[in-house]
């Protein structure tokens, strides 16, 4: 027997095992959901504070509530635009074989690769009314809530079209078929039987996108300034989370406005979690109407132009309210004049981003990858179920506020910021783990256990069945959600702010840049980061695909 | 009325080819069965006349009108799917209505001809039953009332009986045949069990590679298949390799490979012909004088033994004995096997052996 064997025998024990499930529910609990709602318990210790700073008021309470209000109705907003323009799409690429579907594949992910900061400069130079338009942006937006919407819809859109494709697909199309012998127009089919079954993969898509416009930070601020073309002030239009960025970067040098920001915090954290919860009730309730039958329109819609026109605009929404701004930022590098600059700051910031994302991911598939295997094989458990709906948490709450809870957190630990790596390693963990863990859940959900059962008569250890059996068949569930963890951990400014106010990562770098109204070294900045990022994750496709196990 | 045509129609999906230049007609009222073993194309045949599938050549007609190019839900046909595909979220009633509904018939109409349809394959007590508090076989019933309240007159079934129990299977196979006469429906029913084909239809359209092989009343099937193949897939058979001595209007006589002459039906072939018997089991006797054999095994059937026994010709026979005769033979006893003239066919030999004319992939 050698060491391997032994090694083997010693994980597989049960008592081994057991502790391994404790020591993983334990980092949960102490890494990730209790930093994550610890502002809550300022709303106990510091009442007086918020009673005294905030409640008592006007003017701040006003400015909390308005930003609130705005960052519900952008969300909305855009996880209706999302839905709308993203189930076409979906479509094609659930049930349509036809060339260039493995092209169009590869485009629908591409703005997953560029981080937030750069995202959220890029659709505003090509959106915003601004002072000097570069060349061929369409400079038409001087509506702050527009333009803020229109950059949310670049960055959620892919999380719709992947989860409804992926809903989609796993739909028998038999049904619709069916549907259709019995006399059914292909729309009314859709809308009376595919519909209604896949509002499992609404409720995911629609969660994710509203997650991620209510809580996303770094992009917002960034397209903000680019289209005030200076650094924010209190009196601009803010959202909830741009409010939470603001403060915090005020409260350095005023921290009186600390009462204010942790009651923002709270109230973005509660009103997102009850605002899901009624969202998931109501679209998993409401029945849509069967006994509605509109036989000759909806005829009329199934056929002939209709479904050309609505293929071409889901194509044309794509390319021109997604592509071209996520990129259109590589047009104003080669149509601006060149600006020589001293880089190194910049390479400093990357390598420090490019690190913690790798640390990051690492700890969260090590940690994440046992916890979604726990809550899967032990469905029926309470506390699998628990932790099921915790996992979710740090997903809904938007970065700004759970940056600045993680910083109140952490900072009992390390109150001078001595160890600024270590505390944004910390943050960036809360918020990527969740990534991890929901991939590897949906991807084991759907696998049959008889797979790991028969390795197990065949003699297998649990490990070993996993290593040989399971882990071939989620690898891809795994990279997904490594490469999300990756570029998220990448592209974060919000909560990177929150946690250590003088960051020294990629992201906060540019945000810099902006507010200095750099513009050229933030573009170029930007080029640097997406192509790194780019080719990092098509490095991690190609290595985890050539590796047989 | 319905009367579906196929003319020189073939489907290729890009080097494959499913179908291939098939000619078919079925006449209104006809209740026909497509069988086949697996992967022979006869779903694919199916899907084409109901529109799911689109042929590459030929023309499909239904009641004389060209349907290529015709959506689905416009060729007024009932299809049943070989995995039900009730609607998981209506329930019984729900499903049975969601033709009517679609059809837009007024909330008179669509409550009666659902409760009908329902009341037809007896499942009314369960209408507020959703398709998962179903047995397989109820929910099958639902699926044909779902089909036959649609109010089509001509119905496509696709393996409809495959995907459950064997007793529930049997049952269910002659309550199809019933409601669908019972309505005057035209039925093509595709399947790959030979003996659901036999019981149900009027006549069977047998198919391999793609292509029809023959097509008959199953009687006919059994009785005198046309082809080797259809010999062997229909029933079951003993095929035995031999050369015609001589052939005429009364018998063949054909010598086995070793030496020993057996007698089969008459037929048109030359002395030195390779040809193939095929003899049922059921047809084969231990007689005084015939092939000699030595039993091989024998499986207790319930009511019969089925003896497989090795020719000195070393070919091997099956056939059949009485219980209450079991005792008589035993593995290793020596057998003289033998049959009438008339329930042996003759086949010529074909040119790439018995094996791969027989072979079901």
């Amino acid at each position: 027997m050698g060491p391997g064997n032994k090694l083997v025998e010693l994980i597989s024990g049960k008592r081994f095992r057991k502790g391994w499930t404790a020591l993983n529910i334990a980092f949960f609990l102490l890494f990730v959901i209790i930093p994550t709602v610890y502002i809550l318990s300022y709303a106990i210790t510091d009442w007086s504070e918020i009673q005294e700073h905030v409640l008592s008021d006007p003017a701040t309470m006003d400015l909390i509530i308005g930003s609130i209000i705005v960052a519900f109705e952008i969300a909305t907003i855009v996880t209706i635009i999302d839905f709308v323009a993203g189930l076409p799409l979906a479509w094609m690429m659930a049930r349509k074989d036809f060339r260039g579907k493995q092209f169009l594949d590869t485009l629908i992910d591409m703005p997953l690769a560029v981080p937030t900061a750069a995202l959220g400069f890029s659709a505003a130079i090509f959106w915003a009314v601004t002072p000097n338009p570069p060349p061929f942006s369409l400079a038409t937006i001087s509506s702050p809530m527009i333009l803020i919407i229109l950059l949310h819809v670049v960055f959620s859109y892919p999380y719709m079209v992947r989860s409804l494709t992926a809903i989609l697909g796993g739909i028998d199309e038999t049904y619709e078929t069916a549907g259709r012998t019995l006399g059914a127009s292909r729309l009314t089919a859709v809308r009376t039987i595919t519909l209604p079954l896949f509002r499992a993969g609404l409720v995911t898509g629609a969660i994710l996108c509203f997650a991620r416009s209510l809580s996303e930070t770094g992009g917002t601020i960034i397209a903000l300034a680019t289209l005030y073309g200076r650094r924010m002030v209190e009196g601009d239009f803010h959202t909830g989370p741009s409010l939470i960025g603001f403060w915090k970067d005020a409260s350095v040098s005023d921290p009186t406005l600390i009462p204010a920001l942790s009651f923002v915090s709270i109230l973005l954290i509660i009103l997102a979690l009850v605002l899901l919860l009624v969202l998931k009730i109501v679209i998993m309730r409401v029945r849509l109407p069967l006994r509605k039958v509109w036989p000759s329109p909806e005829k009329l819609l199934s056929r002939g132009l209709f479904p050309k026109i609505k293929d071409t605009s889901a194509i044309i929404f794509l390319i021109v309210i997604v592509l071209i701004p996520s990129f259109f930022i590589f047009t104003y590098v080669l149509t601006a004049n060149p600006v020589q600059a001293d880089w190194s700051p910049f390479i400093d910031a990357l390598l420090t981003s490019f690190l913690v994302a790798t640390i990051v991911t690492l700890i969260d598939l090590v940690m994440g990858i046992p916890m979604a295997l726990y809550i899967v094989k032990n469905k029926t458990g309470r506390l699998s179920q628990m932790l099921d709906v915790l996992v979710n948490v740090p997903l809904i709450v938007p970065t700004a506020a759970l940056g600045f809870s993680l910083g109140l957190f952490w900072s009992n630990f390390d109150p001078n910021a001595s160890f600024p790596l270590l505390l944004i390693i910390l943050a960036h963990v809360a918020f990527t783990y969740p990534l991890v863990v929901r991939n590897v859940v949906g991807a084991v959900e759907g696998i049959d256990p008889a797979f790991e059962e028969t390795a197990r008569t065949l003699g297998a250890k649990p490990i070993q069945s996993f290593r040989r059996v399971l882990f071939p068949m989620i690898k891809g569930s795994i990279l997904a959600g490594a490469i999300m963890a990756f570029t998220r951990s990448l592209g974060e400014t919000g909560a990177t702010l929150a946690v250590v106010a003088n960051a020294n990562t990629a992201p906060v770098y540019i945000v810099e840049l902006v507010n200095e109204q750099s513009y050229y070294l933030a573009a170029m900045a930007c080029i640097i980061l997406i192509i790194i990022s780019y080719v990092f994750m098509l490095l991690l496709r190609r290595f985890t695909r050539e590796e047989v196990v | 009325m319905p009367l579906v045509e196929l003319k020189n129609v073939s489907k290729r999906f890009g080097k494959v080819v499913a179908s291939s230049n098939i000619n078919l007609r079925i006449e209104d009222g006809e209740y026909i069965t497509i069988l086949g073993p697996s992967g022979c194309g006869k779903t694919t045949l199916i899907r084409m006349i109901a529109g799911i599938l689109e042929p590459s050549e030929g023309q499909v007609l239904i009641d004389g009108k060209d349907m290529i190019g015709t959506p689905i839900e416009e060729r007024d046909i009932g299809y049943v799917f070989q995995n039900i595909a009730l609607f998981p979220h209506l329930n019984a009633l729900e499903n049975v209505s969601y033709g009517p509904i679609v059809k837009n018939l007024t909330e008179g109409e669509r409550h009666n001809v659902s409760n009908q349809y329902l009341n037809l394959v007896n499942l009314l007590d369960r209408m507020k039953m959703f398709p998962s508090d179903l047995s397989g076989g109820e929910q099958q019933k639902v699926a044909l009332a779902r089909t036959l309240a649609s109010g089509s007159k001509l119905l496509l079934l696709d393996e409809p009986l495959s995907a459950l129990d064997a007793r529930v299977r049997v049952d269910l196979r002659y309550e199809l045949r019933r409601i669908t006469k019972n309505l005057g429906l035209t039925v093509l029913h595709v399947t790959h069990d030979q003996e659901e084909a036999m019981t149900v239809s009027d006549r069977i359209v047998l198919m391999r590679r793609g292509r029809i092989v023959e097509s008959d009343t199953p009687e006919m099937m059994y009785r005198a298949p046309k082809e080797l193949f259809t010999a062997n897939f229909i029933g079951e058979t003993n095929l035995l390799d031999g050369v015609v001595v001589s052939s005429g209007i009364e018998r063949s006589l054909i010598e086995l490979r070793d030496g020993s002459i057996v007698e089969a039906q008459p037929g048109e072939f030359d002395p030195g012909d390779l040809v193939v018997i095929s003899v049922r089991p059921e047809n084969v006797r231990a007689t005084d004088e015939g092939l000699n054999s030595t039993i091989r095994s024998i499986s207790f059937m319930g009511t019969y033994l089925r003896i497989t026994a090795e020719a000195d010709s070393e070919d091997i026979l099956g056939f059949d004995v009485h219980v209450a005769r079991g005792m008589d033979f035993n593995v290793g006893d020596t057998v003289s096997l033998g049959w009438v003239m008339e329930s042996a066919l003759v086949y010529p030999k074909p040119p790439g052996g018995i094996a791969e004319a027989v072979k079901l992939e």
